[in-house]
């Protein structure tokens, strides 16, 4: 700690260096537009325990601003975005995207079963992420990281980017770019909103996904009862404290290899696994589509369980509806093949074998994940009034 | 531990400056720099590893294949010839190997290092009971090696991950190294626990003197022999161990004492 403490200071103290010395060049200057509109962002500072990583997946030419979040999270919840004329077809990112489902659509949300279809009648590839601390992602986005900076495809690289893809897919809004950008650019009231949060009012798509990631980088879940018991708040109960630690002993449920615990508090690595799920692997979206490594056949991202009360269904293809049957899954129902990660060491046994109270003591720990700061923060709501 | 201390030369300085007489010549032996950086290797018998592929057989007998390694390596010491010991200033006491992310298998030290002769280098495997403190490393990959509270915290060692081959069927395994416990009348069971067992240990390079130059910088090639952790002095049988480790401190130490010597030099480049 006392080492890391010094580094953080040694570059304190050098950034402290270079400040004025770049000061010509940041983006967050004061620049008076017009007169009326004064293009001075705010810079925003996500908050977070002392136990979350320090290090954010922020890109340079995207800053966090208090300006640029709002504005963000204006356009996240204007159905107008879509750049669709009739009303009933309109859609946004919190369409699908429902803040009281962690930011998935859940299984009573707006689809059968929680899987979504898009306004083309298309279900979507795979089931729902969370967009909930992503601003701690660093290994791609998507179940199979395919949106990640080394991608050949130069437009699929940033979480900015899947802001055209959402547009633009039959399985979600199936628009196109220039009618969302044409949409904004005749609604007067967002072009001050542009101004304030970029220095300009030209309005380009590229500024409207830059605005989202960062509404969405913005969205943190950290104050769920287990953040409460890491800093001494409250305490587990017997259940929530027996399920701890079936949770993180590999004689026990072996959880926390793949999804974390006090020790990686974003309760996932946020790498690829076959989890033993099946025998044969035909997804054209799984992690071998990214890497060409035949070892990654059937394998996905392990996806946090911070709020997975809320996140069904579960599995990148949604197979299961509760978090009973994904209990059951990992205690029985594993299925061999050449591809499954050694992590998965039960496999061979079907899983860890479980009794019952064992299996009720895990759900009561994974429910302490529940974060309802996240749920109900009127920060992450839909803005009352839109320009 | 003896560190280098910097504020000698000064001070020898000062005493050589005050000691000469006015007319004699003042002579003084300039200390000089170089450098050091690390390039890492993992090999199994003298070829480099080939990951996901059933390739290998070890000692017992047993064919297995490795996925990836993850480890850490802190307090290197350099020994020099005159018997001084030269060690690297934190953060750089430690590094986090990773087979799966490339920019950890090269490591160049920031620490300016005496120029000289050095006879060996020396390392701790692992982390020591001072600095394997939970939450240390709060972003990843580190920060994905951390080791459970109720095992004894901190995190893993080394977390080495593949399958075995037993009568035709692959089982997985991972040798996860890190602080050890003992439980009371064998009861595999966090309530049962007595105790905690530190298991890193110090490994000595063999043959692993080097020159550093003024100001240039020493390429030291150390490799990972993985075939090495299953034999000398414990040959490894699968069959008998099974797959998991972690809360087994029999099969810890007996991985420990396979681990002094995993580890040779590859080339040293000036």
């Amino acid at each position: 700690m006392n080492s890391l403490k010094k580094y953080k200071l040694f570059f304190l103290l050098l950034s402290l260096l270079f400040l004025p010395a770049c000061k010509k060049d940041t983006p967050l200057q004061e620049v008076n537009i017009d007169n009326t509109t004064v293009y001075k962002p705010t810079p925003y500072k996500i908050q977070a325990p002392w136990y979350f990583p320090t290090q954010m997946n922020i890109p340079a030419d995207n800053p966090l601003t208090v300006e640029g979040i709002a504005l963000g999270r204006m356009l996240f919840y204007d159905r107008r975005m879509s750049g669709r004329q009739a009303v009933d077809s309109q859609m946004c990112c919190a369409t699908c995207h429902l803040q009281e489902h962690a930011f998935e659509c859940g299984l009573d949300g707006p689809f059968v079963n929680g899987q979504p279809i898009g306004i083309g009648g298309v279900p979507t590839p795979h089931v729902m992420l969370p967009l909930v601390n992503l601003v701690w992602q660093n290994n791609g986005y998507l179940w199979n990281g395919l949106i990640r900076p080394e991608n050949p495809v130069v437009s699929k690289r940033r979480l900015e980017d899947l802001v055209w893809m959402g547009v633009v897919a039959t399985h979600e809004m199936y628009s196109d770019t220039n009618k969302a950008r044409a949409a904004l650019q005749n609604i007067p009231g967002y072009k001050p909103l542009f101004v304030k949060a970029f220095g300009t009012g030209n309005i380009t798509f590229e500024l409207m996904a830059k605005a989202i990631a960062q509404f969405i980088r913005s969205i943190v879940s950290c104050n769920s009862k287990f953040d409460k018991y890491l800093l001494g708040e409250t305490s587990l109960t017997a259940s929530e404290s027996n399920g701890f630690v079936l949770f993180v002993t590999e004689q026990g449920a072996d959880c926390f290899h793949c999804h974390g615990g006090e020790g990686n508090p974003l309760f996932s690595t946020y790498l690829f696994y076959n989890n033993g799920k099946d025998t044969v692997f035909n997804d054209p979206r799984d992690r071998y589509a990214v890497t060409g490594n035949p070892a990654d056949h059937g394998a996905y991202k392990a996806p946090s369980l911070r709020n997975c009360e809320l996140t069904g269904p579960y599995m990148h293809d949604g197979r299961y509806t509760t978090l009973d049957q994904v209990i059951d899954f990992y205690s029985e129902g594993l299925v061999g093949s050449p591809y499954v990660s050694p992590l998965m060491h039960k496999i061979n046994a079907g899983g860890a074998h479980l009794t019952m109270q064992q299996k009720a003591d895990l759900k009561a720990f994974l429910l302490t994940l529940t974060d309802n700061d996240l749920l109900t923060n009127p920060a992450y709501s839909s803005p009352v009034t839109f320009p | 531990m003896r560190k280098f201390k910097p504020i000698l030369i000064p001070l020898v300085f000062i005493a050589l400056l005050y000691s000469c007489k006015r007319d004699s010549p003042i002579v003084i032996t300039p200390v000089y720099h170089g450098n050091i950086s690390f390039q890492f290797a993992h090999d199994v018998n003298g070829q480099p590893l080939i990951a996901d592929t059933m390739l290998y057989t070890n000692a017992a007998g047993n064919n297995y294949l490795v996925t990836n390694v993850q480890y850490f390596i802190s307090d290197v010491v350099l020994h020099k010839d005159d018997g001084t010991l030269v060690s690297f200033v934190a953060p750089n006491d430690v590094h986090y190997l990773d087979t799966d992310i490339s920019s950890t298998w090269n490591w160049t030290v920031p620490d300016s290092i005496p120029a000289g002769n050095y006879t060996s280098i020396s390392f701790t495997f692992g982390l020591n009971e001072i600095k394997n403190q939970s939450n240390a490393f709060l972003n990843p990959p580190e920060s994905d090696m951390w080791w459970p509270e109720f095992l004894g915290g901190g995190y893993h060692y080394m977390k080495l991950n593949g399958k075995w081959d037993s009568a035709g069927s692959l089982n997985p395994f991972g040798f996860h190294l890190g602080i050890g416990q003992t439980y009371a009348h064998n009861v595999i069971n966090v309530d049962s626990i007595t105790g905690f067992v530190q298991n890193y240990f110090t490994v000595t390079l063999p043959a692993s003197a080097f020159t550093i130059n003024k100001s240039k910088s020493t390429k030291v090639e150390i490799v990972m022999n993985i075939e090495s952790w299953f034999e000398t002095p414990n040959v490894w049988d699968f069959n008998y161990w099974g797959g998991s480790i972690m809360q087994n401190q029999t099969a810890m130490h007996t991985v420990a004492e396979n681990g002094a010597d995993v580890f040779t030099i590859g080339y040293i480049h000036y």
